[in-house]
């Protein structure tokens, strides 16, 4: 690797049913982006955009209409599709990029806009993110999918729903402190356990929103945000990983090689280990996926996940505070922006910006981010520089 | 079986009479799903092709309240992955018929019915 690489900006609109178009989403958090790393759109060398549903809201090819829309048309621009993970997948190849030398100076931005096409139909559009002639086309929806994986782990480890029910509690506290969250409301087990079936064993509190909204990062050379002046988080580690498409192909349904083949990579190249991480964003689309990422992720043994949240170790002033922004499932779930969201929340935790939801003394954090059922994810590490 | 059907085709074709087509590699032996290109094991592209009986005991499922389209017409069903008796993998249908959890235990055995164009490989429940 030729440099070191830094975030040096953030930006991010607030996630929910918005009513502004996809296009005006990606401006609004790329704005926000270049403005807080304090430099202008003529020191972007490229764009790299994560969007999965673009078609939705009449717009592919959005990277050229946002760089367009920027008044800088002439720079390379790029869109990335990996379902759920796009943001993620996207970070990293602007941080490949960056890190190789190519450029000094990139914009990452992730957007999505869904809320507008209704349930039935964002259901629909999401199956599409299966792989299709084995689980949607056979009538899975991604709450199915996901409910599957938890009734194999609630019936493998003797967990229980209302294991799975404190993950939702714990993440709708944070959120209730992130201005920016789609659902801002403090829920009990009675909530959870007492909300619709969505899919079983999961019900409406299990499962995160169907959200519209975007942000952005800038990311740099050390050189470039030292030459600049203002606060930077480094970006220390960086892995991702695969795992096969469909859930019936997996030899084991309660675990994501993915998570595991990515947060390996990342742990190495960082040189540190799962107890040097001071907190982490994950990839909580349902609760049972924060289980078993904080599992895979090496934070807890296999099979003991459910009780962390029960026993408060993963709250925000806990042992290892796991999504201090809300997480997916109040934060929100605008599937394109999700992953760069994640180091959104970590840029603000570092640089003194994250208000009361702040995690004390907080040094290394982790952002892990997955597509579909975990077919690919992406695990970063962080420093505070 | 037409090797120049396409995998989708052929997997169906043999859905239609209850059976799960399959890979078998040339190479080293191993068996997979038919729309493997490329073996898991030894990534290699000889196969033969082999059926199993579409029998096998669920792993896991799940009852959906809100279907995708195409799935709206049916009252309950369940999406299943199963284990399959002779083979060494899992796969995954549609179960129509089935309202609550305690309908489908862990462990219970189903059999492809066949091959739906709207509704994917069609699982139905044995043993009632």
């Amino acid at each position: 690797m030729v440099n070191n690489v830094c975030v040096l900006g953030a930006g991010s609109t607030k996630y929910g049913k918005l009513s502004q178009s996809i296009i005006e989403l990606g401006l609004d958090a790329a704005k926000g982006a270049i403005d807080s790393a304090g430099i202008t759109p003529k020191d972007i060398q490229a764009g790299y955009i994560s969007n999965v549903f673009g078609v939705a809201d009449k717009q592919v090819h959005m990277a050229p209409v946002l760089m367009s829309n920027l008044g800088i048309p002439h720079i390379p621009g790029l869109t990335i599709e990996s379902a759920c993970g796009s943001g993620s997948v996207m970070f990293r190849e602007a941080y490949a990029n960056v890190a190789a030398g190519f450029y000094d100076c990139v914009l990452a931005v992730g957007v999505e806009k869904v809320t507008h096409t209704g349930t039935t139909l964002s259901t629909t559009l999401f199956s599409y993110c299966s792989d299709f002639f084995y689980e949607g086309g056979n009538g899975a929806s991604f709450p199915g999918l996901f409910a599957s994986i938890a009734r194999a782990y609630l019936t493998k480890y003797k967990a229980t729903e209302e294991d799975l029910a404190y993950v939702a509690i714990k993440n709708h506290e944070n959120g209730l402190l992130n201005p920016k969250a789609h659902i801002r409301k403090s829920i009990t087990v009675d909530d959870v356990m007492n909300s619709p079936v969505v899919a079983s064993p999961l019900k409406v509190y299990d499962c995160c929103p169907f959200s519209d909204g975007a942000s952005a990062v800038i990311l740099c050379t050390e050189e470039f945000a030292k030459k600049v002046g203002n606060n930077y988080v480094k970006v220390i580690g960086s892995g991702r990983g695969g795992s096969p498409a469909a859930v019936q192909s997996r030899e084991d349904i309660t675990t994501i090689p993915s998570t595991i083949i990515a947060a390996n990579q990342a742990y190495k190249m960082a040189g540190v280990t799962p107890k040097d991480i001071d907190f982490a964003e994950v990839h909580d689309c349902f609760t049972i996926a924060e289980i078993i990422d904080i599992e895979d992720l090496g934070f807890f043994k296999k099979g003991t996940g459910g009780m962390a949240a029960r026993e408060g170790i993963t709250k925000r002033t806990g042992e290892i505070p796991i999504n201090p922004s809300g997480g997916l499932k109040s934060k929100g779930h605008p599937i394109g922006a999700t992953g760069i969201g994640q180091v959104v929340e970590v840029f603000e935790q570092f640089t003194g910006e994250a208000g009361d939801r702040s995690v004390k003394d907080a040094e290394i954090a982790l952002t892990h981010n997955f597509g579909a059922t975990g077919a690919s994810a992406a695990v970063h590490i962080f420093q505070k520089a | 079986m037409d090797k120049n059907s396409s995998t989708h085709e052929r997997f169906i074709q043999t859905a239609k009479s209850g059976k799960i087509l399959a890979n078998k590699c040339k190479n080293c032996g191993k068996v997979m799903l038919e729309t493997m290109y490329y073996c898991s094991g030894c990534s290699k592209s000889d196969f033969e092709f082999v059926e199993f009986p579409g029998i096998g005991t669920v792993v896991t499922h799940t009852i959906q309240s809100v279907a995708p389209e195409g799935f709206e017409d049916i009252n309950s069903y369940a999406w299943v992955v199963f284990k399959l008796r002779d083979a060494p993998f899992s796969a995954s249908g549609f179960l129509p018929g089935i309202k609550a959890p305690a309908d489908l235990p862990i462990g219970s055995t189903v059999k492809v019915k066949g091959y739906d164009a709207k509704h994917g490989l069609t699982l139905e429940k044995q043993g009632d």
